[in-house]
């Protein structure tokens, strides 16, 4: 495997990723009663609404502290504090996250400090402010997102007596991914606290009369037991230490952690699920055993067509290394793999994966120019990722199965399913009749060509 | 109806002092009052939550961003140009396929190390790599909040890479928190646009007969296409388009003009009035969206040239496709006859709509403007009383002189005076005068009072943009985005009527709606009590 260090030149073109705040406020909606607050100019707030709206049709509301000039000299701890006034009169949250950005961080504001005094100022006792130090320079959103996590976590959870609930820290998947994580688990009997849960509040039913905080998300109460959990599921392999709420819980409670990859095919969902097993002394249920049996049969039926498949990999890097072990599983060549943010991690994982192999590349802190580049060279015939990459379609002509965040060209990206066995069901089904489309629409004419028409003399 | 106390009640939920705040931006047209008075274009409410964004979306998101043969590189942090990528959905198509920008998001991607050192070091190298790579003829740089913070100088910057490789590199300090809004950042634009860009070409005269620009007309969805055709099938030459579908070789030369048309007043006007005193060219005020003002730009349009032959080529065009497109209006009409609209866009489609509403019978009850001024509001013979303050001082106003070749008088004082009277020659009356009495205008409306309003006044269709979209289609409210016409368009001339009023007509028609109960389905139509003594006599 070829591990490809800096492709990094200064220009950016074409970024793979969005910045820091804008993952954070997604970890938020998974709370209950949650609003955000961003600390800074308010096109930063109006930006992520914008795209995030974009992806989940649902209404995405973040208020913003409006810092203008004369903030940016003086300090915006006034407009910080009149935010939160106005925020906590029309919404009544139940715990509201402070977000900062490029401008509060490079003028120096503390929000951490701001939110103390805040709450000493209007005597609110122990109202959750969470405060997320989250500069757009800071990192790309999967960061943003697992740090605001584990911030959540860390202001909330509390020593509790032990008991037998586990924690599971999901990443960044879709609202009805969490549905069938939450399903599974049900299913075999698991007592879990799960966070952040944005199951319902970003894919929420069309309801009456209109609610201004959508419901749902991790509760409080379930957010303050954490601490005293058996144990802690946090499906990532790529977050980094310093990031991740399962070390923080390990860390300050010692909850032990159990680190599982995001469960996408059929080797990551029998790890999950086996975990399970162990955790809980529970067997796998029926269903789930035939829900694994169809996923088998499925892949043999499939695996002649993906035989043929080159992938380009790219998005968030625990997504990328689910969907890079999917193809592996079925006899895709992850010939591309690659994250907009460094990763280590998705560097090392992917050594371990396609250990043996010459024709895969790595590439972190990238862009889809760079992209674009490797998955011509390693001629790629699939491109799996999210709607920026549809370029490689127009440009290159690679076919684009969408995936992951953000899907803006097309409905549904919250409703896909790619966790769990028939999950991954769903989304190899995705890729398989990608290529069967390629390949139907052009092969006649091709085998003609190649089999018929060019030769001469051999007939 | 929404009065004084109902919007009393909705402003209550506020604290004492953003009450007073929020009711000087909120107005119920009352017709019997001169000049309504409405606040606009000052700062948002901290935590309120606006639809407002900042400087740099309206410099690089709006003004430059459509120009399609310039790379806008992105001076800060990804997360800006990330946002700001095709985001608006103007369309573009270049003659030379190489040489179209606009797929592409160019940012220098500045890290921590950058905001402490500075960033300047690392624009050279990229605007180096843009040339290297895209050889463009221009390069445009917009600035992020980090940027003004640490002091990059970009100005010096941009004028070494135009030493350096000879083509037109401007810079623009739009840090996203100048101003109050995107509107600042169309000011900065403007002032770079004028200084830098218009002019530039080598022009002397305007290559043909009745040369204008169309400014403030971005193509969304093909608004401009559907304009430019219309324009030049009556033998208008179109010099530059700003900035919809728009090149630096057209805006170059956009000098030689004899006409400036505004169709988004907000966003353009300070171009407008600048060529006027630079190039003594005399700007319009049309709005090309709707039937009737469509007719009534291409008929000002033709008044100012005066030529009988094009007036009445124009009267010919109109009453063809008059003739062509009112049939096809009919059953659209049928569907939405009698109903009400919300119309809170912008800077100047909150205003440009409600003819087209009207013409469909569909009542604007509501409209209101996110960043415009009060001039958009009230109308320009307001500007001299607006008061300065600080937000607006910090975006300066470029004071242009006549350019001593190039200035032409294209109107003797004695025809613009007797043109004034009959069409809006450099002026721009404003949406109030618009607004039938008892409707609201909102400025800067916010999410709550979106809700409450919606609530009270129960629209049957609510146009907005995305981030509103939602919230009303939750509601149950069909909702017809008009600022990126959901993927739809063009909206612009008779052709572009015609697709809105099958889109709202789609919109109110749509079977979906059928599986909604109606919050009194399940309440009994009668209510009562069982009096004892009933159930014995019957």
């Amino acid at each position: 495997m070829e591990a490809i260090k800096t492709m990094r030149h200064s220009v950016i073109e074409n970024p793979c990723h969005a910045c820091m705040p804008l993952g954070a406020i997604l970890a938020f909606k998974g709370i209950q009663g949650a609003m955000v607050i961003i600390h800074g100019s308010q096109g930063c707030s109006t930006y992520m609404r914008r795209h995030i709206s974009e992806h989940y049709n649902e209404p995405i509301d973040v208020a913003s502290s409006s810092i203008t000039e004369p903030g940016t000299i003086y300090g915006g701890s006034v407009h910080l504090k009149k935010g939160l006034d106005h925020l906590i009169q029309v919404y009544h949250p139940e715990l509201i996250g402070i977000l900062s950005t490029c401008l509060a961080e490079t003028i120096g504001e503390d929000i951490a400090r701001i939110a103390a005094e805040y709450t000493v100022e209007r005597d609110m006792g122990a109202y959750p402010l969470v405060s997320v130090p989250t500069p757009g320079y800071g990192g790309g959103h999967s960061e943003g997102y697992f740090l605001a996590v584990r911030h959540i976590i860390a202001r909330i959870a509390r020593p509790v007596p032990k008991h037998h609930r586990i924690n599971v820290i999901v990443p960044h998947l879709t609202p009805a991914e969490v549905r069938e994580i939450k399903r599974i688990m049900d299913l075999m009997g698991v007592d879990y606290i799960l966070c952040p849960d944005y199951s319902e509040t970003l894919d929420s039913p069309f309801a009456r009369p209109y609610q201004k905080i959508a419901g749902g998300g991790t509760s409080l109460q379930e957010l303050a037991m954490m601490g005293g959990a058996s144990a802690t599921i946090e499906m990532s392999r790529c977050v980094e230490t310093h990031l991740s709420p399962g070390r923080y819980l390990a860390g300050t409670f010692e909850v032990p952690l159990y680190n599982s990859p995001v469960p996408v095919g059929i080797e990551a969902t029998d790890l999950f699920v086996n975990l399970l097993k162990e955790l809980t002394g529970q067997p796998l249920p029926d269903v789930l055993q035939r829900e694994r049996g169809r996923l088998l049969d499925g892949m043999i039926d499939s695996h002649k067509y993906n035989a043929e498949g080159r992938a380009v990999i790219f998005g968030d890097p625990d997504m990328v290394l689910a969907v890079s072990s999917i193809c592996m599983e079925n006899g895709i060549v992850p010939a591309v793999a690659a994250s907009g943010v460094h990763s280590k991690a998705l560097e090392l994982e992917m050594q371990t994966l396609t250990a043996g192999r010459t024709d895969v590349a790595t590439v972190t802190e990238t862009d889809l120019a760079v992209i674009r580049d490797l998955a011509v060279k390693a001629e790629a015939n699939i491109a799996i990722g999210h709607s920026d990459g549809r370029y490689l379609t127009e440009r290159e002509g690679i076919p684009l199965v969408r995936l992951g965040f953000p899907i803006h060209d097309r409905v549904g990206g919250q409703r896909l399913v790619s966790v769990g066995y028939a999950g991954t069901m769903m989304l190899l089904d995705r890729i398989t009749n990608c290529l069967l489309d390629s390949k139907l629409s052009a092969y006649r004419p091709r085998m003609l060509k190649k089999y018929y028409s060019e030769p001469s003399g051999k007939f | 109806m929404l009065n004084h106390n109902t919007l009393d009640e909705i402003l209550n939920k506020y604290p004492a002092k953003e009450k007073r705040n929020r009711k000087k931006h909120i107005l119920i047209k009352n017709i019997t009052q001169e000049n309504q008075e409405i606040e606009a274009n000052t700062r948002t409410i901290p935590g309120i939550i606006s639809s407002r964004g900042c400087a740099f979306a309206g410099c690089k998101g709006v003004v430059l961003g459509p120009l399609k043969d310039v790379v806008n590189i992105v001076h800060g942090p990804i997360g800006c140009g990330y946002y700001a990528w095709l985001t608006r959905r103007n369309k573009g198509v270049s003659k030379a396929p190489m040489k179209n920008f606009l797929p592409y998001c160019v940012s220098t991607d500045m890290q921590e190390s950058d905001i402490v050192f500075g960033g300047e070091k690392k624009l050279a190298r990229t605007i180096d790599e843009v040339v290297q790579i895209f050889q463009p003829q221009a390069i445009t740089i917009s600035a992020t909040c980090p940027v003004g913070l640490i002091g990059d100088d970009i100005q010096a910057v941009a004028r070494s890479a135009r030493e350096k490789y000879g083509i037109n590199v401007t810079a623009y300090s739009c840090e996203g928190y100048k101003g109050v809004s995107q509107s600042a950042g169309h000011h900065i634009a403007n002032n770079g646009l004028t200084e830098h860009v218009i002019g530039a070409g080598d022009m002397e005269e305007a290559p043909q007969k009745y040369t204008v620009n169309i400014l403030g007309e971005y193509n969304i969805g093909g608004d401009g296409w559907v304009i430019k055709k219309m324009l030049e099938e009556l033998g208008y030459h179109i010099q530059a388009v700003m900035t919809g579908d728009g090149s630096f070789e057209e805006l170059s030369n956009a000098h030689v003009a004899e006409l400036n048309l505004v169709q988004c007043h907000r966003s353009i006007n300070y171009i407008a009035s600048m060529l006027e005193v630079k190039y003594g060219t005399p700007w319009l005020k049309i709005n090309f969206i709707g039937i009737r003002s469509t007719v009534e730009a291409l008929r000002s349009l033709a008044l100012y040239f005066g030529e009988r032959e094009l007036i009445e080529r124009t009267e010919d065009y109109i009453t063809r496709e008059l003739a062509r497109i009112e049939p096809q209006l009919l059953p659209y009409r049928r569907i939405c006859a009698g109903k009400t609209a919300f119309c809170y866009v912008g800077g100047s489609r909150g205003h440009h709509y409600q003819g087209l509403y009207e013409e469909l019978g569909i009542e604007t009850i509501l409209a209101g403007y996110v960043f415009a001024h009060r001039d958009d509001y009230e109308g320009r013979q307001v500007i001299p009383n607006i008061k300065s303050d600080s937000d607006s001082k910090n975006i300066p106003d470029l004071h242009v002189a006549p350019d001593e070749n190039r200035f032409r008088l294209k109107l003797s004082p004695e025809r613009a005076a007797e043109l004034k009277d009959k069409i809006a020659l450099s002026t721009y009356a404003g949406m109030i005068q618009d607004m039938k009495d008892g409707s609201v205008i909102v400025d800067d409306l916010n999410h709550f009072e979106t809700e409450e309003l919606i609530r009270i006044l129960k629209p049957d269709i609510f146009s907005s943009g995305i981030k509103d979209k939602y919230v009303v289609q939750k509601m149950g409210i069909p909702s017809k985005q008009l600022h990126n016409y959901d993927y739809s368009g063009p909206y612009a001339g008779f052709e572009g009527a015609l697709n809105f009023a099958r889109d709202v007509a789609m919109s109110f028609a749509s079977p979906t709606w059928n599986y909604i109960e109606p919050p009194w389905a399940h309440r009994p139509l009668l209510e009562g009590t069982l009096v004892k003594g009933d159930m014995e006599n019957a």
